[in-house]
């Protein structure tokens, strides 16, 4: 099995930095998800992996190889595309063959190292179709198929389902996550949506303009965000962030007071989750006239425009104000969180 | 009577039809004409008396005592030896064609792969060698060609006509390599292709519309081909388009002129069946270049 190890790894074009110092352990069997915006350098960290870009500087090694100056084919991984990247002219039996075939694999073994891969991505009644016959989803399941019919030591999965719609993406989520379970293959996996990052990560790594922002489980980074970037980022909706300044234990921004708060003085961001906030009658550290009421079905969301800061808060389903009406919401200095105005980094709390 | 619902206004039919039978007029006639008139003799196809007799065949019922003659055929195949100006083109397209697509696949896929400023540079380049007349080329070459001692042979000139159609295939194989998705190769390679095992396991077999329809514009080319030819080949070397000519500019003799008519119908005979042939693959690829997918 594989350990994955990048050791400050850096790429360049020219001026352009699209990876800046990517050092990260990944351990055997993991399931680690590259989360963050396009053109946060996620893909191409994992091109570098499959050895489809070349490492500017730093190393990366697989179990006991440094596989810098190795071709794709040589590293023993497979890689799911996010366009799939079937052979259009060969059938579904046939593309998932197609690494048995170039890798040659011994032939009498062929039929059924693929007939357990087409089992295990359910495509038995689909298997002499060609790519053009079926699917946005099972096309990305033969891609699946034919990643893991050859048992490589890691698995690449470039954003595989963000070519599907909405109810399939669920479904293959479900599909992803059994998979890797069963075959217990390091597996890395690229996304820019934080919801499937945080159902199938071990592990999350969040990446912004080439950089490392956080690397943890998905809890961690979900309840103590290491900056600004990442509060924004993870959530749905993201954690709310009001600018303000922090004197003697006391946050005030625009429209907010909150108290308790232990810190050194300076220019703070308070940061607190939609959910964890609360709607009041009265003594609130929010006092202000709603924005916004949306319905999300399962609750309801209140909004607040405090300054240039949009506040959301989280309550029951059945709650009910007008727009422009006053309505207060308590922020506990518990539930906050802090960070730093000049460098977003998040305090200790 | 049923109608469709999107039937066309009556005169409008007329029109269109009027007007696709009149282009059949104009493009075919000539071909037909050459065809029907290549079976009689040169007072009939050439005469100065009454056109009709072209299509009669008067003279050629009196001279041979039959309404159609081989005489043409016989008089240009063997006689003047124009088969050996067949094998001469079989010989100069079929080289040209493999030629430029060898160099024009490899080249087109790099190019389309390749991700550095320069392969724009490269194919302004071809571009512009393509727009230049054929005959700027020829006349360039001439003195090197005589002072080299290889002027009027075929492998020189199969040369010439693929530095001559080489910008085109890379440029038109270059489009079709990008309309295939990177992905393909990339799975490919991932999957345990080298990059050249990709390129010819994954890439070409999705390739062949691009290929096919090119590699008929490289053929036509070759077999179309005149100033080359006819500048850069000695006598015997010839091949047909140019022994067409040499036929046409010896009238001296009565009947040379029905040789080149006779010649003319036999180059014509092949382009007919290759294009049936191929004219699925090549409309494919027509379209597939012209639609990014």
């Amino acid at each position: 099995m594989a350990r994955l190890n990048l050791k400050n790894v850096n790429k360049r074009w020219g001026n352009y930095v699209a990876v800046k110092d990517f050092d990260l352990d990944i351990a055997d069997q993991e399931f680690l998800v590259l989360l963050g915006p396009s053109g946060c350098g996620k893909s191409t960290t994992m091109r570098m992996i499959a050895g489809l870009e070349d490492v500017t500087e730093g190393e990366i090694w697989l179990g006991d190889r440094m596989v810098n100056d190795l071709e794709p084919k040589d590293r023993d991984i497979s890689m799911v595309f996010q366009s799939y990247g079937l052979y259009p002219n060969l059938t579904v039996y046939e593309n998932i063959r197609f690494p048995l075939r170039v890798r040659k694999v011994p032939k009498d073994k062929h039929d059924e190292m693929v007939m357990t891969a087409i089992r295990m991505v359910e495509l038995e009644q689909f298997m002499h179709r060609r790519p053009a016959e079926l699917s946005g989803g099972q096309r990305q399941r033969v891609a699946l198929g034919r990643a893991i019919v050859r048992k490589p030591t890691v698995f690449l999965m470039d954003e595989p389902l963000s070519n599907l719609d909405a109810k399939l993406r669920v479904s293959t989520r479900a599909q992803i996550k059994n998979l890797q379970s069963k075959l217990k293959t390091t597996t890395v996996y690229v996304t820019h949506d934080q919801i499937e990052a945080m159902t199938l990560a071990d592990r999350v790594v969040v990446m912004n303009k080439g950089e490392i922002q956080q690397v943890g489980t998905p809890t961690q980074i979900y309840d103590h965000p290491a900056n600004t970037f990442v509060a924004s980022f993870i959530g749905s909706p993201a954690m709310n962030l009001i600018p303000g300044t922090l004197r003697g234990g006391t946050f005030t921004g625009d429209g907010i007071t909150v108290t308790g708060l232990t810190a050194p003085d300076g220019d703070m961001t308070l940061g607190f989750r939609a959910e964890d906030a609360e709607i009041t009658e009265s003594g609130g550290q929010i006092a202000a006239p709603v924005y916004a009421v949306e319905l999300l079905g399962e609750a309801s969301m209140i909004s607040w425009r405090l300054g240039d800061a949009l506040v959301s808060v989280k309550t029951a389903k059945d709650y009910r104000a007008e727009t422009g009406q006053m309505v207060e919401a308590s922020v506990p200095a518990a539930i906050c969180h802090l960070f730093d105005t000049q460098t977003g980094k998040a305090l200790p709390r | 009577m049923a109608r469709p619902t999107n039937a066309q206004p009556l005169p409008l039919m007329v029109l269109s039809l009027g007007f696709i039978a009149l282009w059949l007029i104009a493009a075919a006639f000539p071909f037909v004409w050459t065809a029907w008139g290549s079976f009689k003799v040169e007072p009939d196809f050439f005469s100065r008396s009454d056109w009709t007799n072209a299509i009669t065949g008067v003279q050629t019922i009196r001279q041979t005592g039959s309404a159609f003659t081989g005489a043409g055929y016989e008089g240009a195949w063997l006689e003047q030896e124009f088969w050996k100006s067949v094998i001469n083109t079989a010989i100069v397209t079929l080289c040209v064609t493999v030629i430029s697509l060898t160099f024009g696949t490899l080249g087109g896929y790099a190019l389309a792969r390749s991700g550095y400023r320069y392969t724009f540079w490269i194919l302004i380049a071809a571009l512009i060698f393509r727009a230049m007349p054929h005959v700027t080329l020829v006349s360039g070459y001439l003195l090197p060609f005589f002072e080299l001692g290889i002027w009027g042979y075929l492998p020189t000139t199969i040369i010439v006509l693929v530095a001559i159609n080489q910008p085109f295939t890379l440029w038109m194989l270059h489009s079709f390599f990008l309309s295939i998705p990177k992905d393909l190769d990339e799975s490919a390679m991932v999957d345990g292709c080298t990059r050249f095992q990709a390129f010819r396991l994954a890439v070409i077999p999705v390739m062949w519309p691009g290929v096919v329809t090119t590699g008929l514009f490289s053929f036509l080319l070759a077999y179309n081909d005149f100033t080359v030819t006819s500048m850069l080949l000695t006598q015997e070397n010839q091949t047909m388009v140019p022994k067409i000519a040499s036929f046409l500019g010896s009238t001296q003799a009565e009947g040379k002129v029905m040789y080149a008519v006779a010649a003319v119908v036999s180059a014509i005979a092949p382009l007919f069946v290759l294009v049936l042939f191929f004219q699925r693959q090549i409309v494919s690829g027509l379209t597939a270049g012209a639609v990014k997918g």
